[in-house]
């Protein structure tokens, strides 16, 4: 009974952390029909974002937060201007110019890594690291406690954010109907902008946010950009809770493998993988599906 | 059972809320011209989409031959002798005009290969006067070309039902009596013809039926005369398709 | 009139078939380090025009190839173990190959564009943990073959061989049926089954016949380097490099994976001698595919092709996207 317990609550906090890191990817695509391969190299960049500033100024990981979100925001939005503005706006799907155009970024970024910080494993070590509280029997990561409140306030931030304000309604209103949406007056380029400028700086606050509980390389991201497909494909993307419900349903999954079945810890990565697959299979259309379903319109 | 070639019952095809064919009944006999027509949105070409296979109907059946044919993929319903064109013409872009046709020969009914093929693909070139384009890129072609290449390629697959969904829109009046010529000679040579077309005289002048559809429903069917002086017609779609001929 | 017996293809194959001669005879005056050089170079340029099948011709991105090279690479290196000569192992190894590219391919093809291509990319990452994970493969310390399986000469010939003959393969197809089927594809795959293709049998084909031919490669790759491991075979940049050497080259043509292969491996060649440089490859990689995306989607061979209509009729009509 406790084990159970055990699960469900480090599910609902990796659950958390799940549903910022997809966030990013769901804005983007909503807004522009792109699927943001770079996204991998921006969760990278944001964790050694927070490394290099506790290493080298003794900033908190949780309080460097405060530097990383608005730094990466504005890289996004350079980043858009710079490049992805000029390629050919995608239609109903994304295009393969854009898909390859972030690829290559990806590869860059992570390059660039490389070539700064080394392939060496890295990882954060604050004096709460090991600590862990305990609640009727189940015991929680204080860390893992500390991510799942950011997350959870970073995304209830971001739904005040697109509901209450012109720029958030108009980004609600082109991921829901994008023709309509430009039809009507919306600024395409600015609301792309800012979206590309949120969806970056949500990718890099969950890539601080993990580096507080993982040890990371240059390479670190990859796994993470697949469960956050994985993540917008089941739960949609149309709200932040249709994700956050993916992100539990993916958390969840992980947790009962590992705490249920003998399936050794190394192969745990490869069931959101299959489960991406699966989805994927199982709605054909892929994600377009999911916003014709709302919007009961076929050609 | 009747000797109908093709024939469809309670085909409905619904996408969400909207209900874009509804019961929709009706047998076409082999040799025949069969005109579809009907106000824009009346399901015209979701009805050629189900009938090839393109789109799977909500309910109801559509048999050729007698076997149903409705569930089938669209490679399938063409393997059987039933194919389309499209109404916005999908030529593939960076094929000349005379490769564009030889996938239709190579794949359809036939499955024909090289000499053979390309003797099909010669005469047919030369049947929808493409023969002086063959080697351009289909992406060069004007509007009338393109509808001429739509027609060339179904052909190229020779089926025994060819539906043709609005070739005439956007020609000129000389294209559009070339189209005609064109259309009454396939006829002759014994194909079946379903053709969805706005340009009225055309209709009137090349069906042997017509079946008039509004909302996704059949308001009419018989032979041109009749249906041209059906009120229920006239209301629905000649009363504001008339004023100037051949509007699309 | 009777289809163009297409002069161009049988001067192509002419040129492809004397140059593997020149290249067969090429020991009698090369050293080996460059024949060691030319070796990787025709291991890439199988690679890529194999890819190209499927991802050029019929438009199919797939970022997942490295599961057919580990398949075709573990399928030696394990059959040699347990005393088999290396070369049989070969065909048994292309034929799992084909048959893992008909496991994945089943379902992952009514997928469409990016889907399909994120699709692989799962795939992949699937199959490399797999493999990190299970003994057999040897694990992270890797496979070693047995002694008296290396003979340089086999294998340099070997691998000269299987580069023509895939390039040969790559001009036969793009002039038959099935290529006309995989352009049609490529371009427009509704109607494509308008006129009758079974698009989900054609991809099929075309991947399976990919996938044996770059399993054929990773068998030739194990007997070369004599040691295998889940990183070196099932690694995600190889994937990468798969994908991007016919990109960068003109993907979709014959000449643009061996043109994307011979700058890529040169590159590699030259950055992997460079200490300061060896892990940087993939830096510039990711700045030329940006800049393919940005200015030519169609590769060093669409600019070519830009660069001559310039020249020769500068009123020619706008250059199609890939």
């Amino acid at each position: 009974m406790t084990k159970l317990l055990g699960v469900l609550v480090d599910s609902l906090l990796a659950g958390g952390l799940y549903a910022t890191m997809a966030y990013g990817l769901a804005i983007i695509y909503g807004v522009m029909r792109i699927i943001n391969l770079a996204h991998a190299g921006f969760l990278m960049l944001g964790a050694y974002a927070t490394f290099f500033l506790f290493t080298r100024f003794h900033l908190d990981p949780f309080l460097s937060l405060v530097v990383v979100l608005p730094a990466f925001f504005l890289i996004g939005v350079a980043l858009y201007l710079a490049i992805v503005r000029r390629l050919p706006r995608s239609g109903a799907t994304p295009s393969m110019e854009s898909l390859l155009l972030l690829f290559g970024l990806w590869l860059v970024l992570q390059n660039l890594a490389y070539a700064i910080w080394g392939g060496d494993t890295q990882s954060i070590l604050t004096g709460y690291t090991m600590k862990s509280l305990s609640f009727g029997g189940v015991r929680v990561g204080v860390p893992l406690l500390l991510v799942f409140v950011a997350s959870a306030a970073s995304l209830v931030v971001l739904t005040l954010f697109l509901r209450r304000t012109y720029v958030g309604k108009a980004i609600r209103a082109v991921t829901a109907n994008r023709d309509a949406a430009l039809i009507s007056g919306v600024n395409a380029d600015r609301i792309s902008a800012t979206a590309f400028g949120l969806g970056t700086a949500f990718a890099a606050m969950a890539g601080s946010l993990m580096s507080t509980l993982y040890a990371f390389t240059p390479d670190f991201g990859r796994s993470f950009l697949l469960k956050a497909f994985c993540i917008i494909v089941l739960g949609g993307m149309e709200s932040a809770t249709g994700v956050a419900l993916g992100a539990f349903v993916l958390a969840l999954l992980e947790n009962v493998f590992g705490a249920y079945t003998p399936i050794p810890t190394t192969f745990q990565d490869a069931i959101s993988f299959s489960l991406l697959v699966v989805v994927l299979v199982l709605l054909p259309q892929g994600l377009p599906r999911l916003f014709a379903r709302r919007s009961a319109h076929a050609r | 059972m009747s000797d109908a070639l093709l024939t469809a019952s309670g085909v409905t095809k619904r996408f969400g809320g909207l209900l874009a064919l509804n019961g929709l009944s009706f047998e076409v006999e082999a040799g025949q011209v069969f005109g579809v027509i009907g106000p824009n949105g009346a399901g015209k070409t979701t009805l050629f989409s189900c009938l090839v296979g393109a789109a799977r109907p909500t309910a109801g059946e559509i048999r050729f031959l007698g076997d149903r044919i409705d569930g089938l993929p669209n490679w399938a319903v063409v393997a059987r002798g039933v194919v389309r064109t499209h109404q916005i013409v999908r030529p593939f872009r960076q094929m000349t005009v005379r490769e564009n046709v030889s996938v239709g020969a190579h794949f359809g009914t036939g499955g024909r290969r090289g000499a053979e093929a390309a003797w099909r693909v010669d005469s047919i070139l030369e049947k929808t006067g493409l023969a002086g384009r063959a080697e351009s890129l289909a992406g060069t072609l004007t509007i009338g070309e393109s509808k001429r290449l739509e027609i060339a390629r179904a052909l190229a697959t020779e089926p025994s039902v060819l539906c043709l969904d609005e070739v005439m829109g956007g020609l000129n009046p000389s294209e559009i009596q070339g189209a005609m010529t064109l259309i009454r000679s396939l006829r002759d040579s014994g194909l079946t013809i379903l053709m969805i077309e706005h340009h009225v005289h055309a209709v009137v002048g090349l069906s042997d039926r017509i079946l008039v559809l509004n909302f996704g429903e059949k308001i009419a069917e018989g032979n041109p005369g009749d249906v041209m002086s059906d009120p229920a017609v006239i209301s629905a779609y000649l009363g504001d398709a008339l004023e100037p001929a051949g509007v699309t | 009139m009777i289809a163009r017996p297409a002069p161009r293809n049988i001067r192509a194959a002419a040129a492809v078939i004397a140059a593997l001669v020149l290249l067969l005879l090429a020991p009698r005056w090369l050293e080996r380090g460059s024949l060691n050089d030319l070796w990787s170079i025709a291991f890439a340029i199988v690679l890529a025009s194999a890819w190209n099948i499927l991802g050029g011709f019929a438009g199919q991105i797939s970022i997942g190839y490295s599961a057919f090279l580990g398949i075709g690479a573990y399928t030696t290196a394990l059959l040699s173990l347990k005393g088999v000569g290396p070369y049989w192992t070969l065909p048994l190894g292309a034929l799992l190959g084909a048959a893992f590219s008909y496991v994945v391919g089943l379902p992952t093809f009514r997928l469409r564009g990016p889907y399909f291509t994120i699709a692989t990319i799962g795939v992949s990452e699937a199959v490399r943990v797999y493999a990190a994970g299970v003994s057999y493969t040897g694990g992270s310390s890797g496979l070693r073959m047995p002694p008296g399986t290396f003979d340089f000469d086999r294998d340099y010939a070997a691998m000269m061989v299987l580069a023509a003959a895939v390039v040969l393969l790559s001009l036969w197809i793009r002039s038959s049926a099935l290529g006309k089927a995989l352009f049609a594809i490529r371009q427009d795959i509704d109607a494509a089954e308008a006129l009758g293709i079974h698009s989900t049998r054609v991809k099929l084909i075309a991947h399976a016949v990919s996938a044996a031919i770059v399993a054929l490669a990773g068998g030739l790759f194990a007997i070369n380097f004599q040691y295998i491991s889940p990183g070196s075979v099932f690694d995600f940049r190889l994937s990468l490099s798969i994908v991007l050497m016919p990109i960068v080259g003109g993907i979709g043509t014959v000449a643009g994976p061996i043109l994307g292969a011979i700058i890529f491996s040169y590159l590699q060649i030259k950055l992997l001698s460079t200490p300061a440089l060896r892990d940087s490859y993939l830096f510039l990689y990711g700045g030329l595919l940006m800049l393919v995306m940005l200015f030519e989607p169609r590769g060093l061979v669409g600019a070519w092709q830009r660069f001559q209509g310039f020249v020769r009729l500068p009123m020619r009509g706008a250059v199609p996207r890939v």
